[in-house]
Parts: structure tokens; sequence; C-alpha cells
């Protein structure tokens, strides 16, 4: 188990040191700065901005620089934001977007599954038929469609939600853009597991528990669901950059103070390093959880941890 | 497959044929009709917050949504068939090289890719299409490597490399009618992927820029203003999603067809 965490940890670091360096170079080739404002500064002031910033070194020599810095924590400062540093932006959007995306993840693994479960244990009925339009239409569906209709219904029209805000994570507050943010990921688990049980099922091992005169309850949950979820495991990976991307959306359209917000106010005011270091941590992120998603891939199925 | 193909039809053909016709322009404003509801006055579908025909919009937009998702989807058509067929065919090295890289670019968050390449190039149009087609060819690559080799084995591309057909003539002779199908069914399933990413970026700011107009952007102008008149935001999200479902449908019937 260590091997195979040292394994994925020895590609997850060139793969976040190429992205980092991706971006740093795109970042630099881009037209226009981020002191082109309505009106053109004075030339000494924007000297003097320029070399305070660092950006009149070498290439080379500024990404060594942001490197190092980024080792220690330090992002950067932020280049529209005047008065806080880009780590100072991103400790106070991080936990915004993790509560968001974690409780996410977990509504769309419980609703998915349980769709997927539900589907299977009807195969070939109406139910069966009725779930599989269902997920492809969530699936299909784009948050950013999802959320304004929630809202339009539960907050404006019937009144019963908040319709934005943070409101220092109240529950009431997180219960629509959780849902807007889950249902596309709940859909394909949904398809992933009723397909994962419909392999699972026919297997010889699920024959025998069933030969055995074992409850249906008993062969499903306990003999076929475990392999079952094998396929839904190794989706967390893709998952997790799903709910982040969604995040963008739903943070913008619920106007919470997260990471996806900070990152499109930033890409809109070519705010380098502030897109740089919300880049760099997504990267990070969803590596993160491609290693967990292959731990629990390694769990429900001995045979890959070889 | 056939009710979702239909649906798409009559929506591009409404998209395509009808906007001539109407009386009002997508960016023409009707100063005494702001926030009209829909079947009053001189506007069928009412009209947005600043007086705009939504009817002439929206059709215009899906015309905008759909070009954008049809050019970019035929971008990444030419770069996976033809990294999946190379990858394929020439075999060892190369094609562990090659997939190796398809492998890495799955684990970016591609999406930040393309704000990125959006915030550094501008926001222009023809970008929106090429950055997204750029990131979008991974799954095609993938399956038609997948074709390619095994079409490799089969007698009459064996027959052909034996009769000393120079690998040129054979790929296009041989390997790649026999990927179209496949190839095809992937495209259908890409448009709506396309669509889903230029709606994101548009409603984001960060994609098609007015006063050229697409869903995602109708989308999000009817989302700011939808305690007031929220048919501004039904018609374009339910247009949207209908072109999606009915895409997907339709995409993922042909595949499993191709599957068999």
């Amino acid at each position: 188990m260590i091997a195979l965490i040292l394994r994925r940890l020895g590609t997850a670091i060139p793969t976040l040191f190429t992205v980092i360096l991706l971006s740093f170079l795109l970042m630099r080739l881009a037209p226009g700065g981020p002191f082109d404002g309505e009106r053109p500064l004075d030339p000494a002031t924007r000297a003097a901005l320029t070399s305070a910033y660092g950006l009149d070194l070498p290439l080379h020599k500024q990404f060594f620089r942001y490197i190092s810095n980024l080792a220690q924590g330090d992002f950067g400062p932020s280049l529209v934001y005047r008065d806080f540093t880009v780590t100072d932006l991103v400790a106070k959007g991080l936990p915004v977007s993790l509560t968001l995306g974690g409780l996410a993840l977990i509504l769309a693994l419980a609703l998915g599954i349980a769709l997927g479960l539900w589907a299977a244990v009807r195969a070939g009925g109406w139910v069966d038929r009725g779930v599989s339009m269902v997920t492809t239409i969530l699936t299909a569906l784009p948050s950013f469609v999802t959320a304004p209709l929630l809202v339009l219904l539960f907050g404006l029209t019937l009144g019963w939600l908040p319709v934005s805000g943070w409101n220092d994570g109240a529950p009431l507050n997180l219960i629509l853009p959780v849902i807007a943010l889950a249902l596309p990921v709940a859909g394909a688990v949904a398809k992933l597991t009723r397909a994962g049980l419909a392999t699972a099922l026919s297997e010889d091992h699920v024959r025998t528990a069933r030969a055995r005169g074992l409850s249906p309850a008993r062969v499903l949950l306990h003999h076929a669901l475990r392999p079952a979820l094998v396929p839904v495991a190794s989706y967390i990976g893709p998952a997790a950059a799903g709910l982040l991307t969604g995040a963008v959306v739903i943070e913008t359209v619920f106007a919470l103070p997260g990471l996806g917000r900070y990152f499109v106010q930033g890409a809109l005011n070519r705010d380098y390093p502030l897109v740089l270091g919300v880049v760099t941590l997504y990267a990070a992120l969803i590596i993160l959880f491609n290693l967990f998603a292959d731990l629990i891939y390694g769990w429900l199925d001995p045979r890959v941890r070889q | 497959m056939r009710a979702p193909l239909i649906i798409v039809g009559v929506i591009v053909a409404a998209a395509l044929l009808v906007p001539p016709l109407l009386p009002w322009g997508y960016d023409v404003i009707d100063w005494n009709a702001v926030r009209a509801a829909p079947l009053t006055g001189a506007h069928p579908l009412g009209t947005d917050n600043v007086g705009r025909d939504l009817l002439a919009r929206t059709l215009v937009g899906t015309r905008v949504t759909l070009g954008v998702a049809l050019a970019a989807a035929l971008v990444s058509l030419v770069i996976g068939v033809a990294w999946g067929a190379i990858a394929g065919w020439v075999g060892g090295k190369t094609d562990e090289l090659m997939m190796r890289i398809v492998d890495a670019l799955y684990a970016l968050p591609f999406m930040f890719v393309v704000i990125l390449l959006m915030v550094v190039f501008g926001r222009s149009i023809l970008l929106v299409f090429i950055g997204i087609g750029a990131v979008e060819w991974l799954t095609m690559a993938r399956v038609v490597r997948g074709q390619v080799l095994q079409l490799k084995q089969r007698p009459f591309i064996i027959a052909a490399e034996a009769a000393g057909a120079p690998a040129r003539a054979i790929m296009t002779g041989h390997v790649l009618p026999n990927v179209a199908g496949v190839a095809i069914a992937y495209l259908l399933l890409t448009v709506p992927q396309v669509v889903m990413v230029e709606s994101f970026l548009s409603f984001l700011g960060l994609g098609v820029q007015e006063p050229l107009t697409s869903l995602g952007i109708m989308v999000k102008e009817g989302a700011d203003d939808m305690d007031i008149a929220p048919f501004a935001l039904i018609l374009p999200g339910a247009i949207l999603v209908t072109l999606l479902v009915c895409l997907t449908l339709a995409g993922e019937k042909l595949r499993d067809r191709f599957a068999r």
C-alpha cells in the first residue's frame, strides 16, 4: 500500500510541476498587463510597480522566484485586491470551497449509489428505465442552468430557502448550492453503479452466495456492491475535477466567497498571481483526489494493490 | 435515436431559418417594451431587461452556441483522429509516449486550461472554439487508437501490407474509412460536451462577447434578472437543456450500436 502511494506521488509531483510551469508561461505570454487601467499610468510609477513585483526580471528568474516562494506557502501579492496577498485570499476561499465540494461529493455518492442500486434491483423494469432516463438528464444538465432555476423555484417563488450568500456557512444557505453542484455527479455515479452491479450480479461468487441461501439483500449489499463500486471509486478523481469546475459557477451564482469566485475575478482582471495560485491549488487538489481514489480502489479490489 | 435527433433538427432549422423572418433583430432595442411578458404585444415570447426580442435572441444565441460547438468538435475530431491513428498504427514506444501524454492531459483541470487560454489570448470567438477543441480531443484519440489496434490485426489490412501498399494508402484507403463510424458517434457525443463548455465560459463572461449572444450569455442575463422577468431565464435554459439531453441521448445510442 505504501509502495502504491509512493509510486503515485512519483508521478504526481512532476505533473504538478508541469501544470505550474505551463500556466506560469501562459500568463507571462499574455498581451496586456495588470497595470493597464482606464487611465494610463505615469511611466515612473509604472516602472516602480513593475520592478516592485519583479516583472522586469528574466523569465527563468521570475519562475524560480515564484516556485521558491510557493514552496514556503507564499503565492505572491494579488495585483487587483491590493491589500491582500494571494495566500490571504486562498486561505479565505479554500474552506468555503472545500465545505461546498465535500458536502456535494457526499450527497452525489449517496444519491448516485442509491439510484444505481434501486435500478439494478428492478433490472429491466420501468424503474430501471426511469432511472436510466433521469440519470442521463442529470448528467446533461449544466449546473449554471439548474442553479438559477432552483433559486427561482425555492428561493424566489416559494421563499423556503435563501437566494444567495454564505452567511458563515449556515445550513440553510448551503442546501441549494450543494444540491445544484451534486446533481450532475450523482447522475454519473448512478450510471456507473448500475453498470457495475449488472456485471457483478452475473459473477460466480454472487451465484455461489445465492446458492448458499443468503438473503437477496445480503447478496446485493455484501457480495455484489463492493466489486460494483470499483468503477465508482475510479470516477472520484474526475468527479473532484467536475465539482471544482462546477463550484466556479455555483459560487458565482450564489455569491459565495470561495476559490472559484476569486478565480473568475482574477481571470476577468488579469490578476496573474491570483489565477496562477488558484490553478496550482486546483491542480494539487485534483491530484490529491486521484491519489485518494487510488487508495479506495485498492481497498475495494485487493488485486490492484500489487 | 430518431426522436432526439428530430428535436435537434427542428431547433437547428428554426435557428437558421427563422431569424431573418422576424420583425426584430437580436440586438435591436424596443424602448416601448422592456421586460414584456410572453404573448403580449408585438413580441411573441416577450423581451429582455433592455427590450430586446427574446425569440430572436434565443434563436441567434442557439445558432452561435451550436456553431461554436460544431467548429470545436471538428477541431477535436481532426486532432483526436490524427493522434489516435498515428499512435495505434505506429505502435511501440511512440504509442506508449503518445498515450502517456493523453493520460497526463486527462488529469489536468482542463476547464481551467481553457480559461487560462481565454485570459492570455483575449476573449475572441475563434479562440473559444480552438481552445475547447484543443482540450476535448482526448477521448476521441483513445477510441480511435483502440479501433486502429484492432484493425491492424484484420486480414485485409495484413493483405494490403503484404501486397506492398504504402502506409499512407493503407491509412487513407483502409484504416480511416473503418474508423469513421465510431468517430462520428463520438463526434456526436463531443458536441454536447462542447456546448456545455462554451455556455459555461460565456456564462462567466469569458466566452462569446456582447453584442454577439449565445445561450450561455442569455442564461446569465436571465439569471441576473430572474426575480422580475423569469421567462428570460427559462426560455434559453430550456432550449439549452433540450439540446444537451437530445444530443447526449442520440450520441449514446449511436455509440452503443458501434460497441456491439
